[in-house]
C-alpha cells in the first residue's frame, strides 16, 4: 500500500468514526463509540503495517518517544491532581455527632461535569502531544533545509 | 559530536538521498546528523561507516578529539 492510500484509509476511518459517534450520541449508547474507537485504532495499526513506502527510522521513532514521554510526564500530574479531587468525594465522611438530617445533600460531582472535565483532559493531552512533537521535530532537524 | 559525513559523501559522489536509501533512513536524518542536530545510535553510526568502508572514528569525532 502506498503512503497516500494509507492517509486516505485513515481519513475514511475517521469519517466513519465520526458517524458512529453521532449515532452513539443519538441513541445514547456510549459502548458503540468506545468499542469502535478501539477497533479503529487496531485497523489503523494494521493498515500502517501494509504501507511499503513509509520510512520510519530511529530519528522519527525518537521524536515520537520523546513527545510521548513528555506528554505523559505533564499529563499525569494534571490527571492526578484532578483525580485526587475526585477521590475526596469518596473519602469524605460526615462528622459526628450528627446534628440531625443535613440541610443540603452531599455534593457529588455530576456525571455531566465529569464529561466536560474528561473532554478538557482529552483535548489537553492532544495539544500537549502535538506541541511536544513539533518541539522535538524541530530539535532533531525535521524541517531543516539544505543546499541539496 | 562532529562528523565528516558530508566530506565522505562528496568523496563518493553521493547525495543525501542516495546515502539515506543505502542505509535505510530518511534524507532528513542524514541532514540532521550532518548538521549536528541529531546524534545517531551506534548501530546507525557503524552502518554509515561501513557504507564508506572506513572505521567509525574516521567519520565521527567525539568531543574535542582532533581530526586525523
Amino acid at each position: 500500500m502506498k503512503k497516500n492510500t494509507f492517509y486516505l484509509v485513515v481519513g475514511c476511518i475517521a469519517l466513519v468514526l465520526l458517524g458512529i459517534l453521532w449515532y452513539s450520541v443519538e441513541v445514547f449508547r456510549p459502548p458503540f463509540i468506545e468499542v469502535s474507537f478501539v477497533l479503529a485504532i487496531v485497523l489503523v495499526y494494521l493498515a500502517r503495517r501494509k504501507v511499503d513506502d513509509l520510512i520510519e527510522d530511529e530519528r522519527s521513532v525518537k521524536i515520537t518517544e520523546q513527545a510521548m514521554v513528555r506528554t505523559f510526564q505533564v499529563f499525569w500530574v494534571i490527571f492526578a491532581a484532578f483525580s485526587i479531587g475526585a477521590v475526596m468525594q469518596i473519602l469524605h465522611v460526615p462528622t459526628f455527632p450528627r446534628p440531625g438530617p443535613p440541610d443540603h445533600p452531599p455534593e457529588i460531582l455530576p456525571l455531566r461535569s465529569l464529561g466536560y472535565i474528561q473532554l478538557g483532559l482529552l483535548i489537553l493531552m492532544i495539544f500537549l502531544y502535538v506541541g511536544f512533537r513539533i518541539y522535538y521535530a524541530r530539535k532533531y532537524g525535521e524541517w531543516e533545509t539544505d543546499e541539496e | 559530536m562532529k562528523n565528516k559525513i558530508k566530506v565522505y559523501r562528496a568523496m563518493n559522489d553521493l547525495t543525501q538521498e542516495d546515502l539515506a536509501k543505502a542505509i535505510g533512513v530518511t534524507r532528513q536524518t542524514i541532514l540532521a546528523i550532518e548538521k549536528g542536530r541529531y546524534v545517531p545510535s551506534l548501530d546507525l553510526a557503524f552502518r554509515i561507516a561501513r557504507h564508506f568502508k572506513v572505521n567509525v572514528e574516521e567519520i565521527f569525532l567525539y568531543g574535542d578529539t582532533p581530526s586525523p
